[in-house]
């Protein structure tokens, strides 16, 4: 039951790196270093203001999409016409500075933020839930809804689906695909952004933080199948799933080995993804 | 004739270099000054390593600090526990080097994992490495590390009372790689090929896995080699420091820096880079840490963005254009 609940905040965190895949075909290795500055933000407007995560999420969620719209405006555009490879090396170059950044900001420390709710649970039956997991579930799944919607029932999410699909035919119809590849890269941060608030209240927020899930998101990204939905999320539960029954059994260091020997198994044998073919953006 | 002539002339800048260099120690340079030539020299020797495969290639990996933490750990856990010295450890970790690179390589190669995936699959595999090693603590030392025993002045187990041998077996290493990698030239020729146009360079005939599986070996081995000289020189490991992401980074940032589609491009890119973030280091490192990375990072994405062809590529572009006045 805990596998399910980490599963489903493993699925929200990797959504946007989803996204940002599936439209723009840039894999973010920053992706997890989005998160790590999305609980810095989240932690601080708790110690200097005492706002609870769930109040400062649209402040998270906005920052981070700005800095998400940066990076595809600033780094990635002008990078488009280049090979792939050149699009990874300058998000491997942000992912080390942003991560190092941190570190020289707010050194190594371990911040948490402690809410009333951080350590209450509810019992049922045998089981014992913490009930700030349980909230990070529910924004996880709402958030998935909204997606949905924002993608099948608005102007620009039929836009993003358009270019996601076929870039230049998008264009030929009169769609900036530059543009739409800012707002895509943004929304993804921002994604990224109510993960991070979600997750503040359950782990510590240190530079580090997003070397540990940042990984993790690509593993659930690639077992789900790079640019479907539905596949990430059920790439997250099983993530979360078999982490939690491996961390019982085995040490925590073996358990992370082990679940990237799996990424990689997945890599290579069906790099589509479980879902990969069928599901859509 | 005249291209020989300018044959000629390259061997024997490339020998009065040599020459110059292995004469430094005459100067009685202070230690810190020999220091930072020696990482000057091993990041150099590094990133023309990853450049085989990385440049060349043009296969992304991230994955080199986890064959250079092997072949650390190789010549450092024989020595300790079996006494075995870190020369003949050397030889071992070189083997460790290409054995691991064979084995994230070839699985890649064979279901053909290109561009972000190689990166992606070199990346897990890193820190599938770094786990294990953190893991197995009752022999490695876990997150805390290793330290070989010092003897002092042990010539034949490759430890030296002075900094200045090391800096002459690095030089030494230094040298051997510049002259393998350029004596491979049709190996250099084929990755080029493949890193331009992979299904072109198949159609023509190029075995494309074979050699892309030949200069990641050739690169892992190479890396091993240089942990080993890593552990001797600094006389201590751990998992992190020695094998992890930021180490990866560091030799690539190195190798695109001074441009990765020349033979001396790494070279430069160190000559540049090391010394800076030596200083970086020193200024700023006790009280701010990951200063020299946060600057490595931003010089990544900086060169990928306005000098795709690194520094080497722009003093080319100078040169020629100065040809054309």
């Amino acid at each position: 039951m805990s596998g399910i609940l980490l599963g489903g905040i493993y699925a929200l965190m990797s959504i946007g790196l989803n996204l940002i895949f599936g439209v723009v075909k840039v894999v973010n290795f920053a992706h997890g270093e989005f998160l790590m500055i999305g609980m810095y933000i989240a932690y601080w407007a708790f110690a200097l203001y005492g706002l609870d995560p769930y109040v400062s999420l649209p402040l998270v969620a906005l920052s981070i999409l700005a800095l998400g719209a940066l990076t595809q405006g600033l780094i990635i555009n002008p990078l488009l016409k280049t090979k792939d490879i050149n699009q990874v090396l300058a998000t491997i170059g942000l992912m080390i500075f942003l991560e190092n950044l941190a570190l020289f900001l707010w050194k190594s420390d371990f911040r948490s933020v402690l809410t009333a709710y951080s350590a209450a649970s509810i019992s049922m039956g045998e089981i014992r839930l913490s009930l700030s997991r349980i909230f990070a579930f529910a924004v996880a799944m709402s958030t998935a809804i909204v997606l949905y919607f924002l993608l099948t029932k608005t102007d620009v999410g039929r836009r993003i689906r358009a270019v996601a699909q076929d870039a230049e035919a998008a264009e030929l119809m009169g769609i900036d695909h530059r543009r739409i590849y800012i707002a895509t890269f943004g929304l993804g941060g921002a994604l990224v952004g109510v993960a991070a608030a979600a997750m503040s209240p359950i782990y510590y927020a240190f530079p580090t933080v997003g070397a540990l899930f940042g990984p993790t998101a690509f593993i659930v990204v690639v077992l789900g199948g790079l640019g479907s939905f539905i596949g990430a999320m059920i790439g997250g539960l099983i993530i979360g799933i078999v982490e939690s029954i491996a961390g019982v059994l085995t040490n925590a260091e073996l358990a992370k080995a082990f679940a990237f020997a799996i990424f990689l198994l997945v890599l290579f044998r069906k790099p589509t993804g479980l879902f990969g073919e069928r599901a859509r953006v | 004739m005249s291209k020989k002539r300018k044959f000629g002339r390259g061997w024997a800048t490339f020998l009065g270099i040599i020459v110059a260099l292995a004469l430094v120690p005459l100067l009685r340079p202070p230690p810190y000054v020999t220091h930072v030539l020696v990482l000057t020299l091993l990041f150099a020797y590094l990133g023309t390593a990853w450049n085989l495969i990385g440049g060349y290639g043009g296969q992304l990996s991230l994955g080199h600090g986890a064959f250079f933490g092997l072949g650390a750990y190789t010549s450092t856990l024989l020595f300790m526990n079996y006494g075995l010295s870190p020369w003949i450890g050397m030889a071992i970790a070189a083997g460790v080097g290409a054995g691991s690179a064979a084995l994230i390589g070839y699985p890649c190669f064979r279901f053909g994992l290109r561009g972000p995936f190689f990166a992606l699959a070199t990346l897990a595999f890193g820190l599938i490495v770094v786990e294990l090693l953190t893991a197995f603590r009752e022999v490695t030392g876990g997150s805390l590390g290793i330290f070989p025993p010092y003897l002092g002045n042990a010539p034949h187990l490759f430890q030296f009372a002075s900094k200045e041998a090391y800096y002459l077996i690095i030089l030494a290493l230094w040298a051997f790689i510049i002259l393998l990698v350029r004596g491979m030239r049709r190996t250099r020729y084929y990755l080029v090929a493949i890193r331009e146009d992979e299904e072109a360079a198949a159609a023509l005939g190029v075995p494309v896995r074979k050699y892309k599986l030949l200069a990641a070996v050739i690169s892992g081995a190479l890396s091993g080699i240089g942990g080993t000289f890593y552990a001797q020189y600094f006389s201590y490991l751990n998992p992190e420091s020695a094998a992890g992401l930021a180490l990866s980074v560091e030799i690539l940032t190195v190798a695109i820096f001074g441009g990765m589609y020349g033979l001396m491009g790494p070279t430069l890119g160190s000559a540049i880079l090391t010394p800076i973030s030596e200083l970086l280091r020193i200024w700023l490192g006790g009280t701010y840490l990951g200063v020299h990375l946060m600057f490595y990072g931003l010089l990544l994405i900086l060169v990928i963005i306005f000098m795709p062809r690194g520094v080497l590529g722009k003093l080319e572009e100078a040169l020629k254009r100065g040809l054309e006045f």
